[in-house]
């Protein structure tokens, strides 16, 4: 795979202001360099922003991340027919387009090597310090520094610090009643087991969101018999999945302009699906339409379909793209079960309607451990303040990227950032470019402080709860996007483009800043 | 009864849940059964397997229309726990020799013309009408016949399987009759226009003319089991006594068409009432099979084995 870089970036390259400093800080008594900035995680986000870090200058960078390999969701997430749910022409980074997307949504080991064609590239590997497991940070006022410590004992000093550990990277079994007395097999999607063999065995595939939807099709191929458990039936939206044909990446190849023009179209289409899918408004119907006549046109049977109908808007929870998941459920060997789980015994599952459910493997696709309210690790702040006590109720921050009170740190994925209709990728360039803005702000005007001021965060999140309040996603559905009291700090509500232009603009007069 | 608190409720009937293998099915104590008992157990039995099924189906669309995601999934475990009631019954069954292999009981005409309005019509009913209904058939039926069961039947794996039965039913009552009178709340005129305006509706019309015979067919039935009719009657006025216990209760208006039903029904001596609709319950034994649409598909899901 090769990736295409657009040459104009470069000319964009400043010089560093601020040249690296060293200092003995370290606990241990050791020097220590200290990193201009400093990024936790190396997926996209994190390779991402140091990729632009470097376009504009700031070369004294490190990357810490826990894992042994880049990718972040798609070094984890290779389960059977994991891909996108985006096409790939706009799941990518548009300073380096990919001519060569073998499909329209490719599988997670396209999007793989596409990231590690971007490490190549930019020659990222020698940044990264793997195995580095993050385990807290701490700002020093003093020095104007954060401290970051890792749980291999290693203490990094940096002027700035990106949060780029991920919005779903942590999965876990769910606490589910009776999970510890099960005996067979356990898989999660995101950590899969690809040592196991599915051949004549008893699968059940707990959970019916995106992952597991990709993942049915193919166990059903493969094991003896799949009961799929759902909680909940989601929205399903036809999936215009095709195979690139030669002529279309020959043209790509040769004129990234078009492919330029390719993506701007997935972009905008993207966009206009924002105004059925995040407001409730005449559009909200005819997306629902379309699901119902795609649930209608691929299930015959009425009791199968009554199962599978949803009961929220849509919108309202994240919305499943695919063809192959009505038709995998209707294969003989395939049966969806609505009724609760009551709890998971020795050999398999118990369900409310009083009958064992036996399996050699039950796989759990249950979804990640999102941080709606606290932090993955410890955040300390100015005064020692802690970020996962403030965060306690529901997290917020200034324009998704900065918190008060703890300076020199910006987010990817912060509060609020969230798409709900378009690519990922589209909102964190304007989130890495917003930090680099940050960062060589720090860097030029030789700052130690550059902290947020809480009125200007308090006036961010009046206006964006004000704003959400009107949306799907508050319409009064359990999701994972809402906290406990259904309190909404992970999703944008607008369009993409509203979001860039949030994010366009770094006011300085919103920061308070001390000067070194 | 005051309001019970419903997010509570959904705690109690998560950690209340049991299934089939707490049960052994094989312990002593089938012999129990009489042999001038069995054939009239049997058709009893069947009945009451497909009545959880009414239960069922109701519990089903109520989770549907349920106002909030508490009372949604409070509904979605009564659906699965009316379904394990009739899986347990049908595990009696086969215990008592009235099941050969995967064969599943044949429910009597009137029930199945009621399942079958269920089927088609019930996901469209208002909360209201389908909230004031299913407390009534659960009193008058599945609660009720439960408990007459246990007089006549000494085998004491039917006693440990009805306790638990019973044990969910009591559940099912209690949100039955909170809703009941949630549905109360608002103003009265308003309510009534409501209520008029769903009466009104075909569909339910067609609904009232299947769910009358069936109480008089069940009533039948319970004779014919040589139990005493008036122990129905004491449980539907049951329904009277707990619904009107609270001024919303009361000013429910299909509490009050359903209450004045009951007392309709339980007097023998109404002649307008009980000839046309036992005529009824005649006329459909005469519907031919064929006529009937096929069964649903989730009937498929009916097992008497513990594990699957
Ligand atoms: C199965 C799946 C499919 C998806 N499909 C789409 C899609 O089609 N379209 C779309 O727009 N989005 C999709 N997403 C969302 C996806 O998460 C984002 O698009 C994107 O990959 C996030 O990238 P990231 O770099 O922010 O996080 P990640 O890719 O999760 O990377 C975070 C990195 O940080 C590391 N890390 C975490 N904590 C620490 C720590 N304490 N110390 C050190 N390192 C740490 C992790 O190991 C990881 O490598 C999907 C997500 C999943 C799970
Ligand atoms: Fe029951
Ligand atoms: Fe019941």
């Amino acid at each position: 795979m090769k990736v295409v870089s657009m040459s104009k970036v470069k000319s964009l390259t400043k010089k560093s202001g601020a040249a690296s400093r060293v200092k003995k800080v370290n606990s241990s008594g050791v020097g220590t360099a200290v990193a201009d900035a400093l990024i936790i995680g190396a997926g996209f986000a994190g390779l991402g922003s140091a990729i632009r870090l470097r376009q504009q200058g700031v070369h004294n960078v490190v990357i810490l991340e826990r894992g042994t390999e880049v990718g972040g969701t798609w070094r984890d997430n290779t389960y059977p027919g994991a891909a996108c749910d985006i096409p790939s022409n706009l799941y990518s980074y548009s300073f380096a387009q990919n001519p060569d997307w073998s499909r329209s949504f490719s599988g997670s080991g396209e999007i793989l090597a596409y990231i590690h064609g971007l490490v190549e590239q930019f020659d990222l590997l020698p940044l990264i310090r793997f195995q580095q497991n993050v385990s807290a940070i701490a700002f020093d006022e003093n020095d104007g520094v954060w401290h970051v410590q890792t749980t291999q004992g290693e203490t990094h000093v940096a002027r700035s610090v990106i949060m780029a550990s991920g919005p779903l990277s942590n999965a876990s079994f769910p606490n589910m009643p009776g999970i510890e007395k099960y005996q067979g097999h356990k898989i999660h999607s995101a950590k899969w087991d690809h040592s196991y063999d599915f051949t004549g065995k008893k699968v059940a595939v707990i959970g019916t969101g995106a992952s597991a939807i990709q993942i049915i099709p193919e166990l059903v191929k493969q094991a003896e018999s799949v009961k799929v458990f759902q909680r909940t039936a989601g929205w399903v939206l036809p999936r215009p999945d095709f195979v690139t044909p030669d002529w279309n990446k020959s043209l790509f190849r040769k004129m990234p302009a078009a492919q330029t023009a390719m993506r701007n179209a997935l972009y905008w289409g993207h966009e206009a699906m924002a105004l059925g899918i995040i407001w409730n408004t005449p559009l909200t119907n005819v997306v629902e339409q379309v699901a119902k006549a795609h649930l209608h046109g691929q299930v015959r049977d009425p009791w199968l379909r009554r199962q599978l109908t949803p009961h929220f808007r849509i919108g309202c929870k994240r919305v499943l793209i695919s063809n192959d998941y009505y038709p995998a459920l209707q294969q003989p060997n395939c049966k969806l079960i609505t009724w609760p789980i009551a709890t998971l015994c020795e050999k398999g599952i118990r369900c409310a309607e009083g009958i064992e459910h036996q399996f050699d493997c039950i796989v759990f696709a249950t979804g990640f451990d999102v941080c709606k309210s606290g932090t993955p690790f410890p955040v300390t702040g100015l005064n020692g303040r802690e970020l996962g006590e403030e965060w306690k109720r529901g997290s917020q921050a200034y324009k998704s990227a900065s918190v008060s009170g703890y300076p020199n740190l910006f987010f990817t994925f912060g509060p609020n950032s969230g798409p709900g209709h378009n690519s990922a990728l589209v909102y964190m360039e304007s989130q890495i470019d917003y930090a680099v803005k940050g960062i060589r702000t720090i860097l030029d005007d030789n700052l130690k402080v550059l902290d947020v001021r809480p009125e200007a965060q308090q006036r961010f999140n009046r206006q964006i709860q004000k704003r959400l309040a009107k949306t799907n996603w508050n319409s009064g559905c359990k999701s994972w996007y809402l906290t406990e009291d259904g309190f909404n700090a992970t999703m944008f509500p607008g369009f993409a483009t509203q979001f860039a232009s949030q994010m366009k603009a770094f006011l300085s007069v919103d920061y308070r800043i001390v000067t070194a | 009864m005051a309001s019970i608190d419903l997010e509570k409720m959904l705690a109690k009937i998560k950690n209340s849940q049991w299934a089939l293998a707490d049960i052994d099915w094989e312990a002593p104590g089938a012999e129990l059964i009489t042999e001038e008992q069995w054939p009239k157990l049997k058709a009893f039995m069947s009945d009451l397997m497909w009545i959880e099924h009414v239960g069922a189906r109701g519990f089903a669309a109520l989770a549907k229309v349920a106002p909030d995601d508490t009372l949604r999934e409070i509904y979605t475990y009564f659906h699965a726990e009316e379904q394990r009631h009739a899986n347990a019954e049908m595990a009696l069954m086969r215990r008592w020799g009235m099941l050969e292999g995967d064969e599943i009981p044949e429910p009597n005409i009137n029930l199945r013309l009621v399942i079958e309005w269920l089927d088609k019509y019930s996901d469209d009913m208002p909360l209201e009408t389908l909230g004031s209904v299913i407390p009534m058939l659960e009193i008058a039926l599945d609660g009720a016949l439960c408990k007459f069961l246990l007089d006549t039947v000494k085998d004491p794996v039917c006693h440990q399987a009805f306790e638990k039965i019973n044990d969910d039913e009591s559940r099912h009552l209690g949100v039955g009759f909170t809703v009941l009178e949630m549905q109360g709340h608002g103003e009265l005129y308003k309510l009534a226009i409501k209520a008029a305006g769903t009466l009104m509706r075909p569909t339910l019309i067609l609904g009232i003319l299947s769910y009358l015979p069936l109480l008089n067919k069940m009533r039948d039935n319970i004779v014919e089991m040589g139990l005493p009719e008036e122990s129905l009657y004491k449980v539907m006025k049951k329904f009277e006594t707990i619904g009107g216990r609270t001024a919303e209760g009361r000013r429910n208006p299909w509490y009050q068409i359903i209450s004045r039903h009951g007392r309709v029904m339980i007097d023998r001596t109404n002649y307008f009432y009980h000839v046309p609709v036992d005529a009824m319950v005649k006329a459909s034994s005469y519907i031919p099979k064929r006529m009937l649409p096929p069964i649903p598909t989730w009937v498929k899901e009916l097992t008497w084995n513990p594990v699957a």
